[in-house]
């Protein structure tokens, strides 16, 4: 029998929905859920997934990226070798060197002179057809991770079917993705950052997981040292911002080479109490987060979870929120702290903002949150299933985020918190432009876009 | 600040070489003067700090020259100019959002000073020293930064100071022409400083080579045209890991009083 993730759709906005039931309410034993809890929609039927594509196309780099003193030419049909060659020793090239079967010259420029002056001088001569740079390439440096390439379209979207299921085919539009692959050439991260996951805990057992821990983490909801999962939200989430890339198995996260750092204060029952989560913030801010997940919110303003987010900010971590998917005005606390929480919104595979999504003023940005790939607890998605699901919502969204965070911190340490906040929306896609030109409440700056934020821009 | 700082220094350590040019020149009687225009490429790769890579700083300096000539054959030259400096391949890293410079070279102001001292003749063969300081620095430039969320612009501003000296052999038995042979050690100071403004997010970064130091050889000829007019040509290679940068000189000299070879 296949093997095959599952399904779950509406399960983000149900936890962030009973978190802010609990945080409307004016005390634990007001703290049932209810009024906006939806049920799970579990896909029931197994089915084969796609076939997997293997094939590993090589992505372009910046057009001056080529050997500084080399090029290569080609003459005329009519143009005999030896003549070639008396040709170009005649320029006085100090290296050459025939490339059989394309009748390609590849010449080694003289001292001192420019790529671009030995092209131009080239290119001058009537017997050559073409003369080029000596480009580099790369290794094709996509992941290698078995639904990297099928299901992850949040990281590299190349249109086509997103194959959920055979009752679920999402026609996807190339390149509403966050261009994780080009930047991955410029920054993958560093085992030095971490980012904290303050959630319902980590499956610490988790393939796409164990070797990414920093440690056994923090639990405030039972008081321990070891923040596991009872729950499957907080694995789902570390896994998107950081899962074990490049293994051969699984996904790829957005932070490759960043660790994570589990922190529950979230219970099973997808309840958690603003003292548990002020409690994680402080405790991951205090033991080495560089940044800080929180798909979590309620609706509620709290000075004391306000006084929690400005303690991180200030000790110099990045604090990523969910929006919230209540599909409505009013983005979630702590998302809404704008002076220090980035706040996430959700798009879909194809940069359209999805409906669930919470809006306001203080939406910072968007990322893909449909339909998002991410682990999954082996006993929580049961036998005969791989330990991944599928699940939407501002939650999955924002650790695309934390995970962006991480990589500009591992590759620019020296950024403040609020420069790298303003990168990260700055550098977004404006995707909804032609309704809303510019910021607006819904998607903020726009889709986070890794490429512009990582990738030098080239002044010409 | 620093900058500021530096490029003071910079044009007063050329005043003060043209200070001690022309104390010289007054206080000994200036056998003959010649003025001149010169076209010059002054090719240098290097590592700026903190680069792991090599890049290449190119200069073209076209420059008005004044040849002072002492007694003794001592030939003191001051010069003034435009530099185009090309600085392509140059990263910026260290600013909020990267910057890799792949723009037209930076137009700039260049100032050299120079003296060419004999010291023994015999045979036809002149043994003499040479010394020279040339200083460029370049005029603010400004480029928009597309493509973002919100409005913003880079701003950059270069300078280089190149200090040379060492031996010359010139052999002056030759009819028509006057040819010679320096061998230098070079050493090259330059910033390149980039700033970047995206609505509140500001970065500044200069990078900078402190003291690159480097040899060339260079095989040089002046050719008289007429009694005043004289024709100056240079050529010569500075080498580097992996291949040698060409240097290169063409100019045009004019000589009111006398007239005085290299």
């Amino acid at each position: 029998m296949t093997k095959t993730p599952r399904r779950l759709l509406p399960a983000f906005p149900a936890l962030l929905a009973l978190l802010a039931v609990l945080c409307a309410a004016p005390g634990p034993g007001d703290a049932a859920p209810g009024r906006f809890q939806k049920r799970i929609v579990r896909g029931a039927a197994r089915w084969s997934p796609p076939a997997i594509r293997t094939e590993r196309p090589i992505a372009g780099r910046r057009s001056f990226r080529f050997a500084a003193d080399r090029v290569l030419v080609r003459f005329r049909s009519e143009v005999s070798d030896e003549y070639a060659e008396g040709l170009l020793r005649s320029y006085g090239f100090p290296g050459l060197r025939r490339i059989a079967g394309i009748g390609v010259w590849s010449v080694r420029t003289a001292p001192g002179q420019s790529v671009a002056e030995t092209l131009t001088m080239l290119r001058r001569n009537g017997d050559v057809a073409l003369a080029r740079p000596d480009y580099r390439a790369r290794l094709a440096d996509v992941p290698n991770d078995t639904y990297f390439a099928s299901y992850q379209y949040s990281l590299r979207n190349l249109g086509g079917v997103l194959n959920i299921s055979p009752e679920l085919q999402l026609p996807m539009t190339s390149g509403a993705d966050i261009k994780a692959v080009t930047a991955w050439d410029e920054a993958r991260g560093d085992a030095e950052t971490v980012i904290a996951i303050v959630d319902t805990g980590v499956d610490l057992d988790h393939p796409e997981l164990i070797a990414k821990l920093v440690g056994y983490g923090h639990d405030f909801v039972n008081g321990d040292e070891e923040a596991g999962d009872d729950n499957w939200h907080g694995t789902h989430v570390a896994g998107i911002a950081a899962a074990d890339t490049n293994n051969g198995a699984g996904i790829a996260g957005v932070a490759r080479d960043c660790r994570i750092l589990p922190v529950k204060v979230v219970a099973a029952d997808g309840n958690g109490y603003y003292s548990w989560i002020i409690d994680g913030i402080i405790w991951a801010a205090d033991h080495g987060a560089d940044v800080i997940n929180l798909s979590l919110g309620g609706d509620v303003d709290d000075p004391f979870l306000e006084d929690a987010c400005r303690y991180a900010h200030d000790k110099g971590v990045v604090i990523v929120a969910a929006a919230g998917n209540d599909g409505q005005p009013g983005v979630l606390y702590p998302a809404a702290y704008d002076d220090y929480v980035l706040a996430v919104a959700a798009s879909d595979y194809n940069d359209a903002l999805a409906g669930f999504s919470n809006y306001g003023p203080e939406v910072d940005v968007a990322a893909p949150g449909v339909w998002i790939l991410g682990p999954a607890p082996q006993w929580y998605v049961g036998e005969g299933y791989l330990p991944y699901l599928f699940a939407s919502g501002t939650s999955a969204a924002a650790p695309h985020v934390a995970g962006l965070a991480a990589l500009l911190r591992s590759a620019k340490p020296d950024l403040t918190v609020d420069q790298v906040m303003q990168i990260i929306r700055y550098t977004a896609d404006d995707i909804n432009r032609t309704s809303l030109p510019g910021r607006d409440d819904h998607a903020g700056y726009g889709r986070i876009n890794m490429e512009r934020a990582l990738v030098p821009y080239i002044l010409r | 600040m620093g900058d500021r700082r530096r490029r003071l220094g910079g044009i007063l350590g050329f005043a003060a070489v043209v200070a001690l040019a022309a104390g010289a020149a007054a206080e000994t009687n200036v056998r003959s003067i010649a003025v001149g225009l010169t076209c010059e490429s002054l090719p240098r790769t290097v590592v700026w700090k903190g680069d792991d890579a090599s890049s290449k700083i190119s200069g073209s300096l076209l420059s008005l020259r004044a040849d002072l000539g002492m007694p003794g054959g001592i030939v003191f030259s001051l010069s003034a100019g435009a530099v185009l400096t090309d600085f392509r391949g140059l990263e910026f890293n260290g600013l909020p959002i990267g910057l890799a410079y792949d723009a037209s070279p930076l137009l700039g102001l260049a100032f050299g000073a120079e003296a060419i001292v004999p010291l023994h003749e015999f045979s036809g063969l002149e043994i003499g020293a040479t010394g020279r300081l040339v200083y460029a620095f370049g005029m603010s430039k400004t480029w928009p930064l597309e493509g973002f969320a919100v409005e913003g612009s880079a701003a950059g501003r270069s300078s280089w100071l190149e200090a040379a000296a060492g031996p010359r052999l010139t052999w002056r038995r030759l009819a028509g022409f006057v040819p010679y042979l320096e061998i230098q050690a070079r050493w090259l100071q330059a910033s390149f400083k980039m700033s970047e403004t995206l609505e509140d997010l500001q970065g500044e970064e200069t990078k900078r080579v402190r003291g690159d130091f480097s040899f060339s050889a260079a095989l040089g000829v002046e050719v008289p045209l007429s009694d005043r007019l004289s024709l100056r040509a240079r050529a010569g290679l500075l080498p580097r890991s992996g291949g040698a940068d060409a240097l290169a000189l063409v100019g045009f000299a004019y000589t009111f009083e006398g007239r005085k070879g290299p």
